[in-house]
C-alpha cells in the first residue's frame, strides 16, 4: 500500500513541478514532425524517437526529481517515515515508467498507422525506462545540484546510447546486444519490423534479469549515499 | 518507570574526517520525559540524535530504543517516532494540507485530523496555500506539526522554536508540554536555554562528544548557584543592591534594617542560569542561532 501511495505522491510532485506540462508539449511537437514523414521511414523514425526520448526520459526526470527533493530537504523527511528505500525507488521507477509508456504510446499512435506489436513495444519501453531511471538514481546519489547531474550523466549517455547506432547497419551488431540499451532498442525496432520470438524472449529475459540486479545495486547506492551518507 | 531510550558507552567516529563525534556517552530517558540535549555547535548533540534516530550507522556501544537495539529496528521504528529537524523540509510547490496528506500516506497508523493540526499552529486559513509563499515561521510550524500527526510515542525535535516569534514559540512549547502530559517522550536538542528550562524534566550538557552533567534544570540551577539573596532598594533617590547570605537572614541586622527601613524594589535568589552552568562546566560559551 505504501508503494502505491508513494507512486501517487510522485505523480502529484511531478505534476506540481510542471514536468507533465513540458512533456505534453514535447509529445505534440514529435507527433507533428513524425506525421509529416513518408510512410517508408516513419515507423523506423518513430521507433528511434520513442527510444531516444520518452524511453530515456527517466534518466533526465529522475535527476530533476531527486535534486528537487534534496534541495527542498524532503528526502531527509522521507527517510524518517516508515517508507522503505526499496518502496521509494520502486515508486519512482513506476511513476517514470508509466509516464514513459503514456508518452511513447501517444507518439506512436499519433505518428504512424503501421502494424505494431504493442506488447513488445510496451515491454521494451518499460524496460528501457526503468533501466535509465535506475542509472539516474545512481548518478544523482552523489550529486549536489542539477548542473553536476547533467555533467555526470554524459559518460552514461556515451556508454549506453552510442552503441545503439550499431543496429543501423553495423555488421557485428549482435556483439553489442549485451549492452542493455542496445538490447532494448533491438526489441523496439522488432515491434515495428518483426523479430524472431526466440530472440525477443531471450532479450526480454536478459533485460529483466539485468533490471533486477541493477535494482539491488541502486538500492545499495541509495542507502549508502543518501539515507546514511556513509 | 520504563526506559524509552538507554544509551550505553556510545561511541562514533566519522570515517571521512576521523573525528570522534561521540565519546563513551551514557544516558537514559524515561517514558513520558522531556529530555534536553544542550551544547555548543559541534559538541556531538546532532550526531547523537541522528544515531538514535537511525540516520547514521556504524556506532559502537549500545542504543536501546523502546526495548530494542536501534540497529535491529526496521523502518517500523518510524511508526512510533516523530522527527522535526531545525530546518523546514517541505514540498514547496504543494499546499500545507497536501504536504501533510502526502507524508501521512506512509503510516499504517491513523493520523490526526489535518485541519485540527493546522488549526493548532494557526495555519488553518492557509491550508490550501502553496508552501513556497509561507514565511520561515509558518514553514517551521508546518514542519513541527507534521512530526506529530501519527501520534508517535517518541519525538525528536531539533530547535523547535527556531525562527518563531514569541507568540508562535509559545504555541509550540504548549504543544510539547501537552505531548508530555499525554505520556509521550520527547528528545529535544537546543541552544535555547530558556526553552530547555521551560520544557525539560532533565537536561544533559554535552561538550566534545561527552555528557558533562545531567539533571533537572531546577536542581542544577540551585546546585550551581549561591545561597544568596539579592535585595534591590531605593535610598536617597538612588537604586542600591546588596547581597545577603540566606543561611543568616533572620539574624542579619544589616538585612533586617534594609527590609524594615528602606523601600525594597526587588528580591532575587541567586541560583545559576543554565548558561552560567554550561560556561562553568565547560569553559565554553553557548552560541545561540
Amino acid at each position: 500500500m505504501r508503494v502505491v501511495n508513494a507512486f501517487f505522491s510522485d505523480m502529484l510532485f511531478m505534476f506540481k513541478q510542471g514536468f507533465f506540462t513540458v512533456y505534453v508539449i514535447v509529445i505534440g511537437i514529435y507527433s507533428v514532425i513524425l506525421s509529416f514523414l513518408p510512410d517508408d521511414i516513419a515507423p523506423m523514425a518513430t521507433a528511434l524517437t520513442v527510444f531516444s526520448d520518452p524511453s530515456v526520459l527517466g534518466l533526465f526526470f529522475i535527476g530533476g526529481v531527486i535534486m528537487l527533493e534534496k534541495g527542498q530537504g524532503v528526502l531527509y523527511v522521507l527517510v524518517t517515515t516508515p517508507l522503505r528505500s526499496r518502496e521509494y525507488l520502486l515508486s519512482k521507477i513506476l511513476a517514470l515508467t508509466v509516464l514513459a509508456l503514456l508518452s511513447s504510446f501517444a507518439i506512436a499512435v499519433m505518428s504512424t498507422h503501421v502494424r505494431v506489436n504493442w506488447l513488445l513495444f510496451a515491454l521494451s519501453v518499460a524496460l528501457t525506462s526503468s533501466f535509465f531511471t535506475m542509472c539516474g538514481v545512481i548518478i544523482s546519489a552523489s550529486c549536489r545540484n542539477v548542473n553536476e547531474y547533467m555533467l555526470r550523466m554524459v559518460p552514461y549517455m556515451i556508454l549506453f546510447v552510442l552503441p545503439c547506432f550499431s543496429l543501423l547497419g553495423f555488421p557485428f551488431s549482435w556483439l553489442f546486444l549485451a549492452i542493455p540499451s542496445v538490447a532494448a532498442l533491438k526489441l523496439l525496432l522488432g515491434a515495428y519490423s518483426g523479430i524472431s520470438p526466440m530472440l525477443a524472449a531471450s532479450l526480454l529475459l536478459y533485460l529483466a534479469l539485468l533490471s533486477y540486479l541493477l535494482f539491488r545495486f541502486t538500492l545499495r547506492v541509495f542507502e549508502r549515499k543518501i539515507v546514511f551518507n556513509d | 518507570m520504563e526506559k524509552v531510550i538507554e544509551v550505553c558507552d556510545l561511541e562514533f567516529t566519522y570515517k571521512q574526517t576521523g573525528k570522534k563525534a561521540v565519546d563513551r556517552m551514557n544516558f537514559s530517558i524515561s517514558d513520558g520525559e522531556v529530555f534536553g540535549f544542550l551544547g555548543p555547535s559541534g559538541a556531538g548533540k546532532t550526531t547523537t540524535q541522528r544515531l538514535i534516530i537511525g540516520l547514521i550507522r556504524g556506532y559502537s556501544g549500545s542504543i536501546s530504543v523502546m526495548g530494542k537495539e536501534r540497529s535491529l529496528w526496521s523502518k517500523d521504528f518510524f511508526e512510533e517516532t516523530g522527527v522535526a529537524f531545525d530546518f523546514p523540509n517541505l514540498y514547496l510547490k504543494l499546499t500545507a494540507a497536501e504536504n501533510l496528506r502526502l507524508i501521512a500516506a506512509y503510516y499504517r497508523k491513523k493520523v490526526s485530523d489535518i485541519d485540527m493540526l493546522l488549526d493548532e499552529v494557526g495555519l488553518l486559513q492557509h491550508r490550501d496555500q502553496r508552501v513556497d509563499s509561507f514565511s520561515k515561521g509558518m514553514k517551521m510550524r508546518l514542519n513541527f506539526v507534521r512530526s506529530l500527526m501519527h501520534q508517535p510515542r517518541l519525538m525528536f525535535f531539533d530547535e523547535p522554536t527556531s525562527g518563531l516569534d514569541p507568540v508562535n514559540a509559545h504555541v509550540i512549547k504548549d504543544i510539547i508540554l501537552r505531548q508530555k502530559r499525554e505520556g509521550r517522550t520527547v528528545f529535544l536538542t537546543t541552544h535555547n536555554m530558556s526553552v530547555a528550562e521551560q520544557l525539560c524534566d532533565r537536561v544533559a550538557f554535552v561538550v566534545d562528544g561527552r555528557i558533562v552533567v545531567t539533571g533537572s534544570p531546577r536542581s542544577l540551577m540551585i546546585e550551581h548557584g549561591t545561597r544568596d539573596l539579592k535585595v534591590g532598594y531605593s535610598e536617597n533617590g538612588n537604586i542600591c543592591e546588596k547581597l545577603f547570605d540566606m543561611e543568616t537572614l533572620g539574624t542579619n541586622s544589616d538585612f533586617l534594617s534594609v527590609i524594615n527601613e528602606k523601600k525594597v524594589i526587588s528580591l532575587h535568589s541567586c541560583e545559576a542560569s543554565l548558561e552560567d552552568i554550561f560556561i562553568k562546566l565547560t569553559g565554553k560559551r553557548l552560541v545561540c542561532e
